[in-house]
This record gives structure tokens, sequence and C-alpha cells, in this order.
């Protein structure tokens, strides 16, 4: 989540200005926040929270800055927040055999949470099927995430198939 | 400009060349100015050989073994030979065996020694000794192709010379059909993957040892062919990451159902790492195709994703692809001459 805090003329049609870059480089825009009670010189500061397209984020965020200079809009600070990401894991073989506690646990000092857990047996005796739905803060690679997933499987022969 | 082919291996794939190459050869004299004269077939126990040119319509016409023909001669090799015969197209069709790359490496690099151009559709010699070949095929100065090595009919290695002005950045891709018609039957009738093989097998879509294909090494071993060729990679098959597909169960597809995926047996090539294992894609995806059918995605710099889908086995698929080989051949020895 980017916020980005900028200063508007409290004039008719700023805010649309402010918005169509914006919209126009793919931002996906969650919330705006107008703090009239702070106005000075008829400038009004804003807030206004959005995500930009992962793969295109960096570019998309310099033709934002290079846009609103151009309409001489005043980019106060711009600050991005901690981004949670998530990934699904299936897990098959002896999944609660090997201890699944222990399993997420090992998840969970590794600042990997386990927002969900579906489990379905096999015919075979013991040998389970579990689905994991996983979250983790921007900062951390998915490659990052599956690598600490697959050491605990591959200790306990659990066969792991992610997205 | 008559150019004469020697073919090693009159299997599937060889005998529907021939096929293929009768129904087509007045075409391609009239179209290109290229008349193709096999010359020379070897088999594992000897060879037809005729330097004046087999007449390919009383080959194909022939009902009796090949080695009951006037010029059938036992027990001579390519080896003996690919020096002594006028050849200018060598096509190299054996079975692979997967180890060794043999027989067909010391074919392929026989010719190549004897400054003969080389199409290949045995895929072992390039995914253990891709180097080692494409090098004496420089110090040579002779063409070498083996677009059938790889999805067979689709033109996956080909597309390298209509992407010149753009830039590959990665590959992913399903090269398996065996294991993409177990996993389709796996997700479309829940059936366990043990029944989804042995339907494969009584379909032919599987060998009777399957052991190449479920385990991943028949992918791995065609990833490595397109990396090297559409990314400049540099590997063999040992430098791929394998993981099969027989663990997979029909719960863990339901499960993957359930979030809106399906479990595809991938193959990726990207920041010189190869990679091949089941994964989760969105059921959405392009490479979500089904049955025997092989996929291949390129991420390009420039245009994103290309996708090329197709049949990727069978005789004359891969007779399709060694045959647009040759035509190529046979217009760039034009060119030179």
């Amino acid at each position: 989540m980017i916020n980005l805090e900028v200063k508007i003329p409290d004039t008719p049609g700023s805010l649309i200005e402010l918005i169509k870059p914006i919209s126009q480089n793919g931002g996906n825009i969650y919330g705006i926040l107008h703090f009239h009670d702070r106005k000075i010189n008829n400038m009004i500061p804003v807030n206004i929270n959005f995500e930009l397209i992962e793969d295109i984020k960096e570019i998309s965020m310099q033709n934002i800055k290079l846009e609103l200079k151009e309409k001489n809009i005043q980019i106060e600070n711009v600050s991005y927040g901690i981004e949670r990401k998530g990934i699904i894991v299936l897990l098959t073989g002896h999944v609660f055999g090997t201890d699944i506690l222990d399993t997420l646990q090992r998840l969970a000092s590794k600042s990997i949470r386990v927002l969900e857990l579906h489990a379905v047996f096999t015919e075979f005796e013991e040998v389970s099927n579990v689905k994991l739905k996983i979250e983790f803060s921007e900062g951390t690679t998915k490659n990052e995430i599956v690598n600490e997933i697959r050491m605990i499987c591959d200790e306990k022969e659990l066969f792991l198939i992610t997205n | 400009m008559d150019i004469k082919i020697c073919l090693i291996g009159m299997g599937v794939v060889g005998t529907s060349f021939l096929q293929l190459l009768y129904e087509k050869e007045e075409f391609f004299e009239r179209k290109f100015d290229l008349k193709f004269n096999v010359n020379s077939i070897f088999e594992i126990d000897g060879a037809l050989i005729k330097e004046d040119g087999i007449g390919l319509k009383e080959l194909l016409n022939n009902k009796k073994d090949i080695k009951n023909l006037p010029n059938w001669k036992n027990g001579v090799t390519p080896i003996d030979l690919i020096s002594k015969l006028k050849i200018d197209v060598c096509i190299e069709t054996t079975p692979t065996n997967h180890k060794t790359g043999e027989p067909g490496l010391t074919h392929i690099i026989e010719a190549l020694k004897n400054h003969i151009d080389v199409i290949s559709s045995n895929k072992g010699p390039f995914y253990l000794e891709y180097e080692k070949i494409k090098n004496i095929a420089k110090e040579n100065n002779c063409s070498l192709k083996y677009e059938a090595t790889v999805a067979s009919s689709v033109p996956t290695l080909g597309i390298r010379e209509n992407l010149i002005g753009n830039e590959i950045l990665s590959i992913k891709a399903i090269l398996n059909g065996t294991n993409n018609y177990i996993l389709s039957r796996m997700t479309a009738e829940s059936v366990n993957f043990a029944f989804a093989l042995s339907e494969a097998q009584e379909f032919g879509y599987a060998e009777t040892d399957p052991t190449l294909d479920i385990e991943g090494y028949d992918a791995a071993g065609k990833l490595v062919i397109i990396a090297n060729d559409l990314l400049d990679y540099s590997k063999s098959i040992t430098d791929v990451k394998i993981e099969g597909i027989s663990k997979i169960t029909p719960q863990a597809i339901d499960l993957a159902k359930s979030e809106g995926y399906v479990i595809k047996h991938l193959a990726m090539a990207e920041s010189n790492k190869l990679i091949v294992k089941p994964m989760l894609i969105d059921k959405s995806s392009p490479l979500n195709i089904n049955g025997t059918l092989n996929v291949i995605e390129l991420q390009t710099k420039y245009a994103g994703p290309i996708i090329l889908i197709g049949r990727g086995a069978g005789g004359f698929e891969a007779a399709s692809a060694i045959i647009n080989d040759l035509v190529n051949i046979g217009i760039k020895k034009q060119t030179k001459s």
C-alpha cells in the first residue's frame, strides 16, 4: 500500500486532477482523506492510499510523480506500508503423523502466518492432503517463503505443491 | 538443387518422414527448386543403399520386410558408410538412450565431422551434450536442426527467428503429453494416479515403463533444449531440479480446485535456473490445457507473453518438423551455392 501526502488548492476539480495520474497508471485507490481543518493559504493537505501493479510499481510511481509535478501538485511525502501477500500450499504425506503443530510453529517462527487449514485423508492409512492459506509480509519474497516450507517438507518427507 | 539424404532409423518417425516427403516432393521441387533424394536408410542391423536414390513410392508400397529388398546390405552401420556415401543431410531418428544419448550422439557427431548437415528428432544427444554438438557443427560449418526434439510439430525453437527484435526473458511450459493426460483425467474424473496411468497406457499415450515421463525426466530434457536455444543457457539435464507427478492424489487436486487452481506439471526456465515440478496454476491460465497437448509460454521483454499450443508427439507431427528443418537447410544451401 502506498500513502501519498499532497497539498491541493481548495478549488473545484483539484481532487480529480490528483486522482487522474494515479488511476491512469493502474493505481487501485483505497481511500482519500481531506484535512480541511488544516487549510493554509487555500491549500488543503490530502492523503491518498492506493496500490500499484507489482511488476511495474516503480515505473508507475515515477510517472505519477512526474505527472503531479506537471500539474503543479505539491508532494509532501510518499510512504510504503507493510503489505501482506498470500500463497496456497498443498502438502501430501504423513502431515499429521509428522507433528503438524511443530510444522505450524516453525512457520510462525519465520513470520509465516497460516490463515486457513483444510485437511482431506486419502484411502491410504495416515496419508493426508492439507491445504494451507499462508500470508507473509512485504519485504519477504515468495521464493524465500517456499524455500522455508520446502526445508520442513524435505525433512518430514512431505510432497509440496504451491502456486 | 539436388539434396542427398541419409535417414538413420526407420521407426514411426522415420517412416512418417518418408511418407510426408513422398507426398510433398513435387511441391518442394516446384516451389523451391529442391529435389530431395534419399540414398540410404540405416536400421539397427543393416542399411538400404541406392546411390542414385531409393524410390519412395516403391519403398512405401512394399509389404515385405525392408531387409528383403535387393539393395539391402546386412550388418553395415552409419559409422562404416557415412564418410563413403555422398550425403548432404543426415536425418537421425533413432530412439533416445537417456543416459548416454547413443547411438544417436555418435551418428550426429560423425555426420558433422564429415561436413554433413544434421537434422535430429532424437533429444538425448542434445540434453546431454548440447555444447559439444553445437561446437562440432560450428567447427565444420554445418547446419544443425532439431525442432522435432521439442513439442514435435509446434514451432518452438524456430520462433526465435521471428522474435529477433524482441527478447525472451523466461519460459513456462507443459512439455510431456503423457503427464498432462494423467493430470487432466485426475482433475476431470477424480480418479487416482494409478488408474489414470493405466488408462494412458491402454490408449498408447504412456510407455509400458513410464518412469521417464512421470518422474519428469522427459520434460526436463526438452526444457534443457528450449532454454539453451531460446535463452542462450548452457545447461545439461543434470542442471534441472526435477519432481515428478506420481505422488499427486485426487484429494490434492480437489483441494486445489476449491481455490480456483489446477495442478499442472510445469517446466520452467528463468534467471538461469531450470525446474520441472507440479505447480498450482489458475484455472483460467492459458497453461491450463487438457489431454496430451503441449503448451509453451514465452515471456518476452517487449510483447508480454507469447503462447504456443499443439500436439507434442506423434509420427507425422515429428515428421512435419523434420521436413520444415530440411526445407530450411535446402534453401540455405541454395543461397550459398
